[in-house]
């Protein structure tokens, strides 16, 4: 039986700008929102959409990320027919490769796709903050006839030279498409999200890998190629709340984001449109008699003796007596000591801040700033001082600074 | 072949001790009351089993299990998806048995083809009114070198007034042992007197062959409580031994036991004693961290993942997806899953079952000897 659509992630990204947090895991699997994992999004758009075949593609460090994925049953999408399967490189009796680029993932899994025999084909990126219906957009797809389908999003005038903009007519047939252009003539960003007819696709797919000089990029080679064949490309409107983490400081801020949801528009709190994940199991949070908690999200398995201040919480964290955790993001199973202040930063996973240590600053004046990181498994010595800009990847000592 | 996995399967009797508490089974069963903010009392024995090795369980259920199918699903959530073995839920089968099985012997004569053909070499039987987190290996080892015909978990306490008052007015039944050595060397049935017993947990581990022949037996003879009368009767021929289990364990006897021991996991240690083992496993709802809006104010309480807080807390246990509106008050509570409390309202030694709301405004109190309980679903 054939599938409607099936959807490749790309999720091989190393996310190289987020620095402390990707040194030993992929983009996708950074935490995010309490109790999520970067692709839980759209992993969870698919599910509620009505997709049940995910191809993940996967290339820099999978470890973590393979074994979140799992066979895919938090999802819902460990399927007999479809469900999700996770898509490394591998040898083929020609030889084998890296995914050169997000175009060449999608060619070296040819076979996969044709498994399920698809009329239509949506590339997701795996590092986007994003509830979306793609069923919405295969709808739109569908009623322009399109043969190409690109999701874009309004971004303002000033910035519209930072990304991959598309020019688009009344009826949204796209004319143009320029990459961060100096003198943008559009201000449709493309979010990287695209539905193409699978016949189509393939051959473009085919023809761009023949092509030496091509960088296997759908950016910069298989749209300006559609374009230059004049194919049916029509710019999909998604007007929903939508953040790329690329960076620390967009990370930070989308965090911060979810305590708000009445005015940033991203709800975790849908029962319409749940996102899904692997689960800590843990016992509920605890709450002790002195500890102040304001404006802030707690997850299960959290230990709360101190403040906390509008900050996010994964699972298991302990914040002991006397300490401060304000504007934070506090990846799970991590402990902030007694006495420890910690502002305006993220801590990754399993990372210890030592007694009294001072970790991140506010900001003077509006605006993120800079945003202080502790990678995973780092312990912060008692009374060390850790600066509002520092990217800390290996262990301070008692007393230091950085 | 590698052994990985216990010597034992596992059988639970999931209504055991139903009718201590009436309220809180009117539309369930003792093993799926909702307990210590996210799990159901039958999570703690489930998952002390599976990860002790035994991965053969049976739940053989008596009636109102409709919230019990839907909690355990396949067993996935405990790991216990098996082709051999696994989790094994069993209804009465009403056309063999006329009338509602009433204790142990008729209802392990009901599985007896069952039992027959499994391959483990020894059996746990066990309750669901009991939290406790348990590595089952040390009673079956204790039970094994001991060479014991049947080994009995007891645990030393005073025997709880509401079980006393409850085995004079229902006939429910509870034991202790008189000890010499190890040996259980009597059985008191229902005793009344005050100070600590060795007081049985009703879990014990007997020899799977044993087992069936002495279900035989008693099932011809008339028999229907395995302890009442089949091992008390021949507690001098058979070599009976006790296991005394010094850990923590949330006992459920009444509606009051069942609200302290909820409150009793506010204590750090308690809880710690609690979790600190293996983990319990439960089934996952998916729910967002819990919120606390700006003007919450919280002290000293268990919250599961869930719940949005705008309102003052102190001294409860909150299970998922609890609303807690602005301005609302909440002390000594324990509120089951999405319970509303709506602003301004106020509760105080009150435990509601799941989707209760109390409307704005209103107050409900009850006090640390009697506490309000509204059942599910009510509109306060």
């Amino acid at each position: 039986m054939a599938k409607e659509l099936v959807a490749m992630l790309l999720a091989g990204g190393q996310g190289s700008r987020l620095y402390a947090l990707t040194q030993k895991l992929a983009k996708p699997a950074v935490p995010f929102g309490g109790k999520y994992r970067i692709i839980d999004f759209p992993l969870s758009n698919c599910v509620n959409s009505g997709i049940d075949t995910v191809g993940i593609l996967t290339q820099y460090q999978p470890l973590v990320l393979n074994e979140y994925i799992g066979n895919g049953q938090p999802w819902d999408l460990d399927r007999l027919y479809g469900g999700v399967h996770v898509l490394p490189p591998y040898q083929k009796a020609s030889g084998s490769d890296w995914y050169k680029g997000t175009a060449n993932a999608i060619y070296q899994n040819i076979a996969f796709i044709e498994r399920y025999d698809p009329q239509y084909v949506i590339i997701l990126s795996g590092d986007q903050i994003c509830k979306q219906d793609y069923s919405d957009f295969l709808e739109f797809h569908k009623s322009k006839g399109a043969e190409f389908s690109v999701a874009v999003m309004e971004v303002p005038w000033e910035e519209a030279s930072r990304f991959g903009l598309m020019v688009a007519d009344e009826n949204d047939k796209i004319t143009e498409f320029q990459e961060k252009p100096k003198e943008p003539k559009s201000n449709l960003a493309s979010m990287g999200i695209y539905i193409f007819n699978w016949d189509i696709l393939k051959k473009y797919l085919v023809e761009d890998e023949a092509d030496p000089n091509s960088e296997n990029d759908f950016g910069n080679n298989i749209i300006p190629n559609l374009l230059r064949d004049n194919r049916d490309m029509y710019a999909y409107h998604f007007n929903g709340y939508w953040k790329d983490v690329g960076t620390i400081p967009s990370l930070w801020e989308a965090n911060m984001e979810v305590l708000d949801p009445e005015h940033s528009g991203i709800n975790l709190f849908d029962e319409n449109w749940k996102i899904y994940s692997r689960n800590s199991g843990m016992t509920g949070h605890r709450v002790a008699e002195n500890a102040i908690v304001e404006d802030s999200m707690i997850t299960d398995g959290c230990n709360i003796k101190g403040t906390v201040k509008h900050s996010i919480l994964f699972a298991g964290v302990t914040v002991e007596e006397g300490a401060v955790v304000e504007d934070a993001v506090i990846m799970g199973h991590s402990t902030i000591k007694a006495g420890a202040v910690v502002t305006h930063c993220i801590v990754a996973e399993h990372a210890v801040i030592g007694e009294h240590a001072v970790v991140g600053a506010k900001p003077e004046g509006d605006g993120v700033g800079e945003v202080a990181t502790i990678a995973s498994n780092v312990t912060i010595g008692a009374n060390a001082k850790i600066g509002p800009d520092a990217m800390v990847y290996e262990d301070v000592k008692e007393g230091g600074e950085q | 072949m590698i052994n990985s996995k216990a010597e034992a399967l596992g059988i639970i009797f999931p209504n055991s001790y139903d009718s201590l508490v009436p309220d809180l089974v009117s539309e369930r069963l003792m093993a799926s009351i909702p307990f210590a903010s996210r799990y159901r009392m039958c999570d703690f024995m489930l998952s002390s089993m599976a990860q002790s090795g035994i991965d053969n369980i049976s739940v053989i259920v008596r009636k109102n299990y409709h919230s019990l199918l839907d909690h355990l699903g396949t067993g996935r959530e405990w790991d216990l998806v098996r082709k051999n073995g696994g989790l094994n839920i069993v209804p009465p089968f009403a056309q063999k048995q006329v009338k509602m099985f009433e204790g142990r012997v008729e209802a392990l004569e009901s599985i007896r083809g069952f039992l027959k053909k499994q391959q483990e070499k020894y059996v746990i039987l066990s309750d669901a009114n009991i939290a406790m987190n348990f590595d089952f290996t040390e009673l079956l080892d204790a039970h094994i070198k001991s060479g014991a015909d049947v080994t009995m978990m007891y645990r030393k306490q005073e025997i709880p007034e509401s079980l006393k008052k409850l085995g004079r007015d229902k006939m429910e039944l509870y034991y202790s042992f008189g000890m010499n050595g190890d040996r259980v060397s009597k059985i008191y049935i229902n005793p009344g007197e005050d100070g600590e017993m060795n007081f049985s947990l009703n879990i014990y581990v007997v020899e799977r062959e044993r087992l069936i022949k002495m279900v035989d037996e008693g099932y011809l003879h008339g028999c229907t409580y395995f302890v009442r009368d089949i091992l008390d009767k021949q507690i001098d021929s058979l070599d009976v031994r006790g296991y005394c289990y010094d850990g923590y364990a949330a006992c459920i006897f009444d509606t009051k036991s069942y609200f302290e021991e909820n409150l009793k996991l506010l204590q750090e240690e308690n809880l710690n004693a609690l979790f600190s083992g293996n983990q319990i496993h439960t089934k996952i709802r998916d729910d967002n961290p819990t919120r606390y809006i700006n003007g919450s104010c919280v002290k000293n309480v268990m919250v599961a993942d869930g719940c949005v807080i705008e309102g003052e807390v102190e001294n409860s246990v909150l299970f998922r997806g609890v609303h807690v509106g602005k301005g609302a008050k909440v002390k000594n509570c324990v509120l089951m899953q999405d319970t509303i409390v709506q602003q301004n309202a106020s509760v105080e030694y009150v435990i509601t079952d799941k989707n209760v709301t109390i409307t704005e405004g209103r107050s409900l109190t009850g006090n640390d000897s009697y506490q309000v309980y509204v059942a599910k679903g009510q509109l306060v």
